[in-house]
């Protein structure tokens, strides 16, 4: 009794109910858009906001205690004269072409293993479980915990290698092993994640393709090529995108790892960004660097969503 | 009439209850960590504690890394503490967002804390001025010195009390500790690149060099000087195989495998804890004038916004002094040798186990001014950063000597000249 006494609506709100309800049908979009309404507003505020005013600031000699000076694209023109921003960004490249192959495919080789046994044996929830953990800690974890195992004298990974090959590298002192060194720590990191965005792909592909295929004669490398990678195409482009912009904003493990050395061997964009604005307070170039750091992820994903052909699954 | 006279009486007598009741809030924040983050733990509670109902001082620390970088955004977004601390060599570039004490939109709070220059470090005192503006009081100068393996040296024959001081000694030293299996010498804690550069300008100033000429317009360190110093740190990890590029020397001496290491006097908890017979000693005369690299805390009041009240400021003055008065609980637990005259004589100190291991070294090359600084200019830090890369590389055998020095020249001048 009492629910139905709740249920019942006075006349005159029934008939603002009504009228709402006939405004929305009308003006459908705007439903849409008051349901985004309150992230949209934290995200102009958050996010937006910082970037507009980012790229406002690169055209300044910042200084709000003496006054800032307007520069137009001096930031700019002395960034791009300035060898070892350049070198920042070959670098930020080079780290990204080792990183996001390393973690999709890692990624991948997990996602494929968890699916494909995870049917047949019961402790799989374990292995995977194991595998997705390294994402769950903390960069800055991630990177002592790496550093340490790569340590010259205390290392355990250095001292096994060390003892199988006495002359093996010491990965963080040398140039060019730090880089590739790092991306072994980040793919470690992050692959674990990837892992559940492809596993949730693998499940979406019906069991009875697989099954056509197998009565077809499809052996598993053509099952891979012609059936799951063209299946799970949005979740490698999620995926992508994702990876693609954490390899170019990566900052924490090379902070702690190598602080960009030895010399300036592993002094990627983001360190590079951040020693010039709050190691010499230069604002204003760092605020440049961004911005081009900005377009750097902006074209690189583009392409990357081109070349794999992802349009009609963006739009 | 009466009865809105008592009114107001009674009104008068809770606001200014409340009023007295309500103790000044400041915020302390410091860049200390673990053993000095403890001895200003210690000070500021004995601080509390004394001033219970009138001044309280919240104290954060520990974020190193980000320090000065916060500092700054903390005066821009005018949330900034009321007591910071400054390293000497970065007041140039710090200036701007520190109260000139001698000079504060409320007079001069030297003057009205009754601070007296002359019961500091007359050096320390004067690094905290310029242009007639006085913007730091002295906690303290902090350094390198030679931390031995006495167990090593009795066992190559050395003798533990004697620790090397000539360049002559020293090599005998190394090459008996090579002998025996263990690493000699280690010039630079656990190498990171800021360490080796120190090292690097440990030698170089030891040899009468200077990094820069007078007006911060050329470096002046590509020179017989400067290589030859730079060759003698990369020989150390290379050629004379006292050591290996790399190394954490830190790590080598608490596990017992490393004769002599160049630290600071915050190494003191982990050597004391490590387990190691260990010995203490001023950093020895390598090549010419026994220089250590060495810097200075400072206190400061960060620029307030405007309109802070005058107590605010006199109150962050009290906690200032305060903290002068007490440094002597500064050296012992923290390990910094303080800069305020009458602490250094605390007979509590000087009979602390600390002290007579390994502080009053530190002390007498500090009163020697033997404690060199590091550079002084706003763009200290991008100088240093051009610096230690290249020696980084020469010292993990990437490069030459001549090619770091050459290549931190010309990246030094481009950064002082604007090219």
């Amino acid at each position: 009794m009492g629910l139905k006494g709740r249920g019942t609506i006075p006349a005159p709100f029934s008939k603002m109910r009504n009228r709402i309800g006939r405004f929305f049908y009308r003006h459908p979009g705007v439903e849409g858009f008051l349901f985004a309404l309150p992230y949209m507003a934290l995200w102009a505020v958050f996010l937006a906001w910082p970037v507009v005013y980012g790229i406002y600031i690169s055209l300044f000699d910042w200084d709000p205690l003496r006054g800032s000076k307007f520069v137009g694209l001096a930031n700019y023109l002395e960034l791009f004269r300035e060898p070892r921003f350049w070198n920042a960004v070959v670098n930020t490249f080079k780290f990204a072409g080792m990183t996001i192959p390393l973690i999709l495919g890692l990624g991948f080789v997990f996602a494929l293993m968890v699916w494909g046994w995870g049917r047949k044996r019961r402790g799989i929830v374990v292995v995977q479980a194991s595998l997705f953990f390294p994402y769950l800690l903390n960069v800055s974890i991630v990177a002592i915990v790496w550093k340490w195992l790569l340590e010259r004298d205390v290392g355990l990974f250095q001292h096994y290698l060390n003892s199988i090959f006495p002359s093996a590298p010491v990965f963080l002192t040398e140039p060019a092993w730090a880089l590739p060194a790092i991306a072994v720590a980040t793919a470690w990191w992050l692959a674990g994640y990837r892992m559940l965005v492809f596993q949730a792909g693998l499940e979406e592909i019906p069991v009875e393709l697989f099954e056509s295929a197998e009565i077809d004669g499809a052996r598993p490398y053509h099952k891979l090529v012609h059936l799951i990678l063209p299946l799970i195409k949005p979740s490698l482009l999620f995926a992508l995108v994702l990876t693609t912009i954490s390899a170019f904003r990566t900052f924490g493990q090379v902070l702690i790892m190598t602080e960009g050395g030895p010399g300036w061997a592993s002094e990627v964009l983001a360190l590079y960004l951040y020693r010039v604005g709050f190691d010499y307070f230069d604002i204003g170039k760092a605020a440049a660097s961004g911005v081009v750091l900005l377009f750097l992820i902006l074209v690189i994903t583009l392409l990357g969503v081109r070349i794999l052909g992802l349009k009609s699954e963006l739009q | 009439m009466r009865k809105s006279f008592l009114w107001a009486l009674v009104i008068g007598l809770i606001l200014g209850v409340w009023a007295t009741a309500e103790p000044i809030k400041l915020t302390f924040n410091t860049l200390f960590h673990e053993a000095d983050a403890k001895a200003m733990e210690k000070i500021i509670e004995m601080f509390n504690e004394e001033y219970k109902g009138k001044i309280e001082v919240e104290l954060i620390q520990g974020r190193w890394a980000q320090y000065y970088a916060e500092l700054r955004l903390s005066v821009l977004a005018g949330t900034p503490p009321q007591i910071g601390i400054c390293h000497t060599n970065k007041l140039v570039e710090m200036a701007d967002y520190l109260t000139p004490l001698n000079a504060s939109p409320v007079g001069d709070l030297i003057e009205m804390a009754g601070i007296d220059p002359a019961k500091y470090v007359d050096a320390a005192w004067a690094a905290g001025e310029i242009e007639g503006r006085h913007y730091l009081i002295p906690l303290d100068t902090h350094g390198w010195g030679l931390w031995y393996n006495k167990d090593i040296f009795a066992e190559v024959g050395l003798d533990p009390k004697k620790p090397p001081r000539t360049l002559a000694e020293f090599i005998d030293a190394c090459e008996r500790i090579k002998a025996a299996g263990y690493y000699a010498f280690h010039p630079a804690e656990d190498a990171l690149p800021r360490k080796l550069r120190r090292a690097w300008y440990v030698f170089f100033w030891q040899m009468g060099g200077q990094l820069f000429d007078e007006d911060y317009i050329h470096a002046t360190f590509n020179n017989p000087k400067g290589l030859l110093a730079l060759q003698f740190l990369v020989d150390i990890f290379n050629d004379f195989g006292w050591n290996e590029p790399g190394s954490n020397g830190y790590n080598q001496f608490a596990a017992g495998k490393l004769g002599m290491l160049v630290a600071g006097n915050w190494f003191y908890g982990t050597a004391a804890k490590s387990g190691v017979n260990w010995g203490y000693a001023p950093m020895p005369n390598f090549f010419g004038t026994p220089y250590t690299w060495g810097n200075s805390h400072q206190l400061v009041i960060p620029l307030q916004p405007k309109g802070t009240p005058r107590e605010v400021y006199l109150a962050a003055m009290e906690v200032i002094k305060f903290i002068s008065e007490h440094s002597y609980i500064w050296t012992m637990y923290g390990g910094h040798i303080t800069a305020y005259k009458p602490a250094a004589e605390n007979t509590e100190l000087l009979a602390s186990e600390y002290w007579i291991r390994s502080g009053k070294w530190l002390n007498e090359m500090a009163q020697k001014g033997l404690v060199h600084y590091p550079i002084n200019h706003p763009k200290g830090s991008e100088l240093e950063h051009a610096i230690q890369a290249q020696i980084e590389l020469a010292v993990n055998g990437v490069i030459s000597p001549q090619e770091a020095l050459a290549k931190a020249e010309e990246e030094c001048n481009k950064i002082l000249q604007g090219g």
